[in-house]
C-alpha cells in the first residue's frame, strides 16, 4: 500500500511518523493536565474527596483575596527587577569576557557554573551570606568596616531584593553565553569597516552591536522573564522557615499555589491561581515578542 | 589624493615572518593590483595598510607621511571588504552615510554628498531599500559607496568580486575601472585572479610567499615575467616550461631539438627552462620548435587548444578552430623567437 503513494505521500507519512512521538507527549504530558487544570479552577476538591461544581466561586475568591494581590505584585516585582538587571549585567559581562583572550575559557566556565550548581544548595549558600553577625558573610564585611548590620530576609523590604540577588547571579550565566554566542556571530568585518570610517565605541555598541544583538536579546527577555514568573525554588529555600515570608514579602505566584494545593489541599483555589499565572505568562510573552521582534 | 609608498615592510606572527620586506611606490591617481595565490601576503599588506594590521617593521606613507602609528580614521583611506560589511539593518543611504558620520560636515552638506555619489553609482532610486532587498552587484555598490563618500586620498579594495558569479564579477570589474577613470583615486586592489588584475591594473603587484615577485603593467608583466612564477601564473592556459640546456644562443631540449633564442642577458652553459605561451606556440609555423602527438583537443570556437606529448612532457598549444589537428595525429609546432623566454633553472629567474 505505501508503495502506491506518491512522493508528497510518503514524505507526509514520514513526518508523521516522526512527529507522532513528540504530538503524543505534548498532548498527554502537557495539554491535557492543561485542560484539566482549567476545569478544576472551575470546582471543588480536596484531593481525595469528590469534584463538585463551583462556577466562578474560586475566581471571585481570588479577586477578593488580599494575599493574592500582595503575591500578584511580588511576582511583578521579580519581573521587572530581574529581567532588566540580568539582562544588562550578562550584556556588559559577555560583551568584555568576548573581547578578553586571557583566562577565557576559565572565567567562561565560573559564570556558567552557578547556572548548573542545584537552586537548593545555592540558596542555602546564600541564606548563610544573608545571616547577622557573627555568622553571616556580608554582615561580618560590613561590621568590620563599621557599618551597621542590614537584616537582609528580615525585613519586608530587604527581603525580595535580597532572594531576587541569587536567582539573578544564577542565570547569568546562560545569558552570558547566549550573548557571547550572539557576539561571535557579527562578522568581524562590520567592526573593521566602522574603525576605518572612524566611529567611535559608543556609535559602533548602539549602532551595530545591539541591534545585530536583536534576535539574542528577545530570546533572552523572553526566556528570563518567565523564569522570573515562575521563581520558587530560591524563595522556598531561602525563607524555608516561613515561605514566602516575612509577611508575605517574599511570596510568589507559584510558591502561593505550592501553598493552597499542598498545605490548604484546596485543588480548586490552586488551580484558578495555576490559570491567573498561565494568563499571565502568555500575555507578557505575546507583548514581549511583539514589541521586541523586527520594527519593520 | 595622495601617492603611498611601502619601504621595507614586514610582518610577523609571533616567530613566523609572513611579509619579507614589501617596497612600492605607488603614484598618486594609480590603480594597483595585489595579485597572488592564497597565503602570499596580499591581504595582510592591505589591511597594513588600512590600519587593521599593525606593521612588525618598516614604514607605510600615505601623501609624504608616514602612518604606521595612526589609526585607520586618521590615514585618509576607505576600504571595501570581501563580504561588502554592509549593515543588513540599516537602509541603504543609512549605510552609506555611516561613512560620514565621524566628519564634521553640515548635515545639508552630507546629504549632498551622500546624493552625489548614489548618482555616481547609479543608485538614487536604491537609497531606501534595505541589503536584504538588493543583489549581490547593487549591494558591492553600496560598499563602494560608502568608501568613496568620504573622498578618500586612497581606496582599499580587499578581493571585493570574489562573491559575485562570473558574469556579474566581469560587469563590476568594468564599473571599478570606469569610476577608477572618473573619480582617479589612488586604488590599491587586492585578488587572486589573475584576470581581474590585467584588466583593471595600471600595474600589477605579483606575491608569492610573502615576497614581491614582480611589479609592471599588465604588458610587462605578460610579455616580460620576471621568473617562472609570473611566467606561469599569469595568463590562462599558463606558459609552457620545457627543460633545456643552454649553449650561447641556442636551447637544446630534451628530444635533441635545437632552438634559436633572442639575446640573452646571462649567456653562458647551463641549465635552463624554455618558457613559450600556448597562444604563442602554433602547429605549422614557420619557426619550429618540437614536434609530438595530440592527445586531445578542447575547441574554443575561434581557436582550438590542442593538448601535445612531446619529449619534453606534455604542452598545449593553439590551432586554428576550422582545421585543427585529430587527435593521435602527429604534429610540429613552432613560435616566434621573440615570443621564448628563457629562465635559470635554479633561480627561476629569466635571462631574456
Amino acid at each position: 500500500m505505501y508503495r502506491n503513494l506518491t512522493i508528497r505521500q510518503k514524505q507526509i507519512v514520514w513526518a508523521w511518523a516522526f512527529l507522532a512521538v513528540p504530538v503524543i507527549f505534548y498532548a498527554v504530558i502537557r495539554f491535557y493536565p492543561t485542560g484539566n487544570a482549567i476545569l478544576i479552577s472551575f470546582q471543588n476538591w480536596n484531593l481525595l474527596g469528590d469534584r463538585t461544581w463551583a462556577g466562578l466561586e474560586n475566581y471571585a475568591k481570588l479577586w477578593n483575596d488580599p494575599v493574592f494581590w500582595r503575591v500578584f505584585k511580588n511576582t511583578f516585582v521579580y519581573l521587572l527587577l530581574g529581567t532588566p538587571i540580568s539582562l544588562v549585567l550578562s550584556f556588559i559581562i559577555a560583551y568584555h569576557l568576548d573581547k578578553l583572550r586571557f583566562m577565557h575559557g576559565f572565567l567562561r566556565v565560573l559564570y556558567f557554573l552557578p547556572f548548573m550548581t542545584s537552586a537548593v544548595a545555592m540558596a542555602w549558600v546564600w541564606r548563610w551570606f544573608y545571616q547577622d553577625v557573627p555568622i553571616g558573610l556580608f554582615n561580618n564585611i560590613l561590621a568590620s568596616f563599621g557599618i551597621p548590620q542590614i537584616k537582609f530576609l528580615q525585613s519586608t523590604t530587604n527581603a525580595l531584593p535580597a532572594v531576587l540577588a541569587p536567582a539573578v547571579w544564577a542565570g547569568l550565566g546562560f545569558q552570558v553565553i547566549i550573548f557571547m554566542a550572539g557576539l561571535r556571530a557579527i562578522p568581524a568585518s562590520y567592526y573593521e569597516a566602522a574603525k576605518i570610517d572612524g566611529v567611535g565605541w559608543f556609535t559602533v555598541l548602539t549602532q551595530i552591536t545591539l541591534p545585530l544583538l536583536r534576535p539574542t536579546i528577545v530570546f533572552i527577555v523572553v526566556f528570563s522573564s518567565i523564569g522570573f514568573l515562575r521563581i520558587f525554588d530560591h524563595v522556598f529555600n531561602m525563607t524555608t522557615n516561613n515561605p514566602g515570608g516575612p509577611l508575605n514579602a517574599t511570596k510568589p505566584l507559584v510558591l502561593m499555589i505550592y501553598d493552597t494545593a499542598f498545605n490548604g489541599f484546596d485543588m480548586g483555589y490552586a488551580a484558578a491561581q495555576t490559570v491567573v499565572l498561565f494568563t499571565i505568562l502568555l500575555i507578557v510573552s505575546l507583548i514581549q515578542l511583539r514589541l521586541l521582534r523586527s520594527t519593520e | 589624493m595622495a601617492n603611498l609608498a611601502l619601504r621595507s615592510l614586514t610582518k610577523s606572527y609571533g616567530s613566523t615572518e609572513v611579509l619579507h620586506g614589501i617596497s612600492l611606490d605607488v603614484a598618486d591617481g594609480e590603480f594597483v593590483v595585489f595579485v597572488g595565490p592564497s597565503g602570499c601576503g596580499k591581504s595582510t599588506t592591505l589591511r597594513m595598510i588600512a590600519g587593521l594590521e599593525e606593521t612588525t617593521s618598516g614604514i607605510i606613507e600615505i601623501g609624504g607621511r608616514e602612518v604606521n602609528n595612526l589609526e585607520p580614521k586618521e590615514r585618509d583611506i576607505a576600504m571595501v571588504f570581501q563580504n561588502y560589511a554592509i549593515y543588513p539593518h540599516m537602509s541603504v543611504k543609512k549605510n552609506i552615510a555611516f561613512g560620514l558620520r565621524s566628519s564634521n560636515m553640515p548635515k545639508p552638506d552630507k546629504e549632498k554628498r551622500i546624493r552625489e555619489v548614489a548618482g555616481i553609482l547609479d543608485m538614487v532610486d536604491l537609497l531606501d531599500r534595505k541589503p536584504s532587498q538588493l543583489s549581490g552587484g547593487q549591494r558591492q555598490r553600496v560598499a563602494i559607496g560608502r568608501a568613496m563618500v568620504r573622498d578618500p586620498a586612497v581606496f582599499l579594495f580587499d578581493e571585493p568580486l570574489s562573491n559575485l558569479d562570473a558574469q556579474l564579477r566581469t560587469q563590476m570589474r568594468l564599473e571599478i575601472k570606469k569610476l577608477h577613470q572618473r573619480v582617479g583615486n589612488t586604488i590599491i586592489f587586492v585578488t587572486h585572479d589573475q584576470v581581474e588584475a590585467m584588466t583593471m591594473a595600471d600595474r600589477i603587484v605579483i606575491m608569492k610567499d610573502g615576497h614581491i615577485q614582480q611589479v609592471g603593467t599588465p604588458d610587462e608583466v605578460f610579455h616580460s615575467p620576471a621568473n617562472t612564477f609570473v611566467a606561469r601564473f599569469i595568463g590562462a592556459p599558463s606558459m609552457n616550461l620545457l627543460d633545456g640546456h643552454l649553449d650561447g644562443a641556442s636551447v637544446t631540449l630534451a628530444g635533441g631539438q635545437e632552438v634559436t633564442v633572442p639575446a640573452l642577458r646571462g649567456g653562458g652553459i647551463r641549465k635552463v627552462q624554455l618558457g613559450v605561451r600556448p597562444d604563442d606556440l602554433h602547429p605549422g609555423s614557420a619557426n619550429p620548435i618540437i614536434t609530438g602527438k595530440v592527445t586531445l583537443r578542447e575547441p574554443l570556437g575561434a581557436e582550438t587548444l590542442i593538448y601535445v606529448d612531446t619529449p619534453s612532457g606534455e604542452i598545449i598549444a593553439k590551432a586554428d578552430g576550422r582545421t585543427p589537428p585529430q587527435v593521435g595525429e602527429t604534429v610540429e609546432l613552432g613560435a616566434d623567437p621573440e615570443n621564448l623566454h628563457v629562465f635559470d633553472v635554479a633561480s627561476g629567474a629569466a635571462l631574456s
